[in-house]
């Protein structure tokens, strides 16, 4: 996030001149009392009301508010969190590959552009783009029917297989825009090195590549977990109420739907924060350290 | 030699069905007459379009959802740009803590943001909860990674200080330099964040649903309710949103060739 061109030195007398000490910091105070009133505020009051117990401050509304359904919702998004960050990761990183090492500018131009608009979708049109797709009288289910392969009964897009496919639809495109970069620096130079001391395609990347890309990968992947971990529009738009995930259950308790002392949901969604925040943390902090050495 | 290529072809063959048969299908299906039963649609009609389209409902969300976008932008430019300046000319310590507030958004849930706000405003005589204008507000938050990104790039592609300085030589006060010498230099970063914050906003469900619902429909709402029960003209429905995040995409594409940004996360699942 930081980086880029330092205009001014420190020993440059005009710089006294410009500033005026600590009444610049003034000029913050519009963003500063927005961002309290509507980001800092309502999130310390989630902290606040989440941690206060009939006795004082503690952890009890945690203990009480993990029931086990609520505690198969955590269980849910996690692993739907990590199948799909997992699986975007994976695919994203050949399909990034392949896309820098395609000899066609413009192919690469084209599928670049693709990455970046369908990184862009999601939410309901997405969700029911798939309803359409790969539903029970889907295209593509009925297209698999003539040619003898039945998907239902054994599969449903309504169910929290087929919401990992939608979801593996928006984090694709998000893997490639954020790992090539990363693959772009991947000097030449490296491979022939690797090649002419006698090492095999395998140990190149084994050896050579992955080790560079690691911090790229993970931080990406972090990001991935995160952009899964908090979704709710595609979820609630294939599925309804049906599937237990944690951001379904805290929607409900919005709603009003389902009748749950305030604290106990404010522990849940203290919970869930933390779970994004050490995600976005990690990222940051990883991708942080790419940028400087790049540079 | 040749089997590496065949390799790749593979690769981006599968991808691309992948990301185009799902938007295809869907389009197909909005022109269809019926397809539920055959491998093709057994006749193409326009009646479904014209039905979606036709409809004051329709009309109102879209208009909601723009006026609500437009606002949304409008709100986070005059938050945003003056402060990336002031931060970046003349209170560089600030920096870190600036940044840590566009970058806490990304790991804000929008059904928790949805929860710590009508926590906090329900019981505030304001007009707030159940207006449009805690929608703008909680959009602003939202988006601010996005705006805030996309100026500040673009003040670290010129010479503040040195552009400052002269305006300021010239008699210029700190305000007109902003307007009539910075901002015409980082147009294309504020264009840039501005089609990132209103395709966002313009495409997001959960804030939405959760802080007004029925009371103030948005373009998505009215979507998500049509998918209940019209899967024809939710599909009409949808083709417009794709339409719509296609061309706010090519924008940004083409304005990203003269100095832009590339956003590296999405908000609004």
């Amino acid at each position: 996030m930081t980086g880029g061109p330092r205009m001014e030195s420190a020993n440059d007398p005009r710089r006294h001149r410009l500033r005026r000490g600590r009444a610049a910091w003034l000029g913050l105070v519009p963003i500063l009392l927005f961002a309290l009133a509507f980001e800092l505020l309502p999130i310390l009051m989630l902290v606040h009301s989440s941690l206060v117990t009939d006795d004082g401050f503690g952890l009890g509304n945690f203990g009480r508010a993990l029931t086990p359904t609520m505690l198969s919702a955590f269980a849910n998004s996690i692993q739907l969190s990590l199948v799909t960050a997992a699986v975007g990761v994976g695919l994203g990183g050949i399909v990034a590959y392949a896309i820098i090492t395609t000899r066609s500018v413009m192919v690469q131009h084209a599928l670049t552009a693709l990455a970046d608009v369908t990184a862009n979708f999601g939410g309901a049109p997405l969700a029911f783009a798939f309803i359409i797709t790969l539903g029970s009288t889907g295209v593509v289910t009925l297209l698999l029917q003539a040619i003898g392969i039945d998907l239902y009964p054994g599969f449903r897009i309504y169910s929290v297989a087929g919401l990992a496919i939608a979801y593996v639809y928006f984090q694709l495109p998000l893997l490639i825009l954020l790992i090539i970069p990363a693959l772009l620096g991947l000097e030449r130079e490296w491979r022939e090195a690797a090649t002419s001391l006698g090492a095999t395609s395998v140990q190149y990347w084994l050896r050579v590549a992955l080790p560079i890309l690691a911090p790229s990968l993970l931080g990406s992947f972090l990001l991935l977990f995160a952009n899964a971990f908090g979704a709710y529009a595609t979820a609630w738009t294939l599925t309804g109420p049906d599937i237990n995930l944690i951001t379904v259950q805290i929607a409900a308790l919005v709603r009003g739907e389902v009748q749950l002392d305030p604290a106990l949901a404010d522990a849940l969604a203290l919970l869930s924060i933390a779970i994004m925040a050490i995600c976005v943390a990690g990222y940051h902090f990883l991708t942080g350290r790419v940028r400087r050495r790049a540079s | 030699m040749k089997r590496a290529a065949a390799w790749r072809a593979v690769v981006i063959v599968l991808f691309l069905v992948f990301m185009i048969v799902p938007i295809i299908a869907t389009a197909l299906f909005s022109v269809s007459t019926r397809w539920d039963r055959t491998i093709w649609p057994e006749g193409l009609t326009l009646a479904w379009w014209v039905k979606v389209i036709g409809r004051s409902a329709f009309q109102d969300t879209l208009g909601n959802s723009l006026a609500v976008a437009l606002a949304t932008v409008a709100v986070s430019l005059a938050l945003v740009t003056p402060t990336a300046y002031w931060v970046h000319l003349r209170v560089p310590r600030a920096r870190p803590w600036i940044e840590l507030l566009a970058l806490i958004p990304f790991g804000l849930p929008g059904v928790v943001l949805a929860l710590g706000l009508i926590r906090l405003y329900s019981n505030v005589p304001l007009p707030l909860i159940n207006t449009a204008n805690i929608l703008v507000a909680a959009y602003v938050v939202l988006t601010l990674p996005f705006m805030y990104r996309a100026v500040m790039n673009a003040l670290e592609a010129i010479d503040v200080r040195t552009l400052s300085e002269a305006a300021q030589s010239l008699g210029a006060g700190g305000w007109r330099t902003l307007l009539s010498i910075i901002l015409p230099n980082i147009l294309p970063g504020v264009v840039n964040g501005s089609l990132l914050v209103f395709s966002t906003v313009f495409a997001e469900f959960t804030l939405a649903n959760l802080l007004i619902g029925t009371r103030f429909k948005t373009f998505p709402i009215y979507l998500v309710e049509f998918t209940r029960f019209d899967a024809r003209q939710a599909s009409a429905l949808a083709v417009i949103s794709f339409l719509f995040a296609w061309a706010i995409s090519i924008a940004v594409l083409l304005l990203a060739g003269r100095g832009g940004y590339r956003r590296e996360a999405t908000g609004g699942r």
